[in-house]
């Protein structure tokens, strides 16, 4: 039993064949920090995020796709208003089951803050 | 003269982040009340061209006026059950199986590591 327990604790299953089976949310993992079939879901990487919030911003019906880029300011360099800003970043609390504060929502008024905000967030899934 | 432009660019600039956070919220009222996505689309519709139309008032006073006005609907027409994310307080998953503190691990056949 000693054995096995070392075993499994060395055990590690390469990145490569782990993204394979699980695709982008990785339902179990063998990583020692996070338990098995807990409800607490593994924590995102920041490439995940960046791909998750730019693909918010570019579905929203104002904006240009092809200009937003990770370190866009919604209102200067998309041209959007203060109430489209607050629209974003209601979609991007959905997209990632957030709940954030109004007056901190409000300060966020670039790509780079929410993608720092979302992956700074212990509860962003 | 720049005292008082300091002071109206800073009731501006307030008044601006009153607006967002009421819409913010009445947003998120709005998609309470709906039963279903396709109904929230045509409220949310509704509730920006109710904020567009009041775009370019200029009076201080007025702006005052109709933010309070505002925020009275809101308090108004409040959902009494809003949706709250699992993980908040109120939500259904609020402290429920919360992660272990670091440094507990599971120890497997406790007392008889060494037996075996």
């Amino acid at each position: 039993m000693a054995l096995r327990a070392v075993v499994l604790r060395h055990f590690r299953i390469p990145v490569q064949s782990l993204a394979l089976a699980g695709g982008k949310s990785q339902p179990w993992s063998f990583s020692s920090s996070i338990r098995l079939m807990s409800s607490h879901d593994d924590h995102l990487s920041k490439e995940q995020v960046i791909e998750r919030v730019l693909d918010v911003i570019k579905s929203f019906p104002k904006v240009d796709p092809s200009r937003v880029t990770p370190d866009v300011h919604f209102q200067k360099d998309l041209g959007l208003d203060s109430l489209d800003n607050v629209e974003i970043i209601m979609a991007i609390e959905e997209e990632f089951k957030l709940e954030i504060p109004d007056k901190e929502a409000v300060k966020i008024d670039s790509c780079n803050l929410a993608i720092e905000y979302v992956y700074n967030h212990p509860m962003a899934a | 003269m720049s005292v008082s432009t300091a002071g109206y660019l800073a009731r501006r600039a307030a008044q601006k982040e009153r607006v967002q956070i009421l819409y913010r919220r009445a947003l998120r009222d709005t998609l309470n009340w709906a039963v279903h996505r396709h109904l929230f689309y045509q409220d949310a519709s509704n509730l920006r061209e109710k904020f567009d139309a009041n775009k370019h008032v200029e009076d201080l006073d007025a702006i005052d006026r109709m933010i309070a006005e505002g925020e009275a609907q809101y308090n108004k027409w409040r959902h009494p059950d809003p949706y709250i994310v699992p993980w908040a307080p109120g939500g259904s998953k609020f402290t429920r199986n919360p992660t272990p503190p670091s440094g507990i691990e599971i120890a497997y056949d406790y007392g008889r590591e060494d037996n075996d």
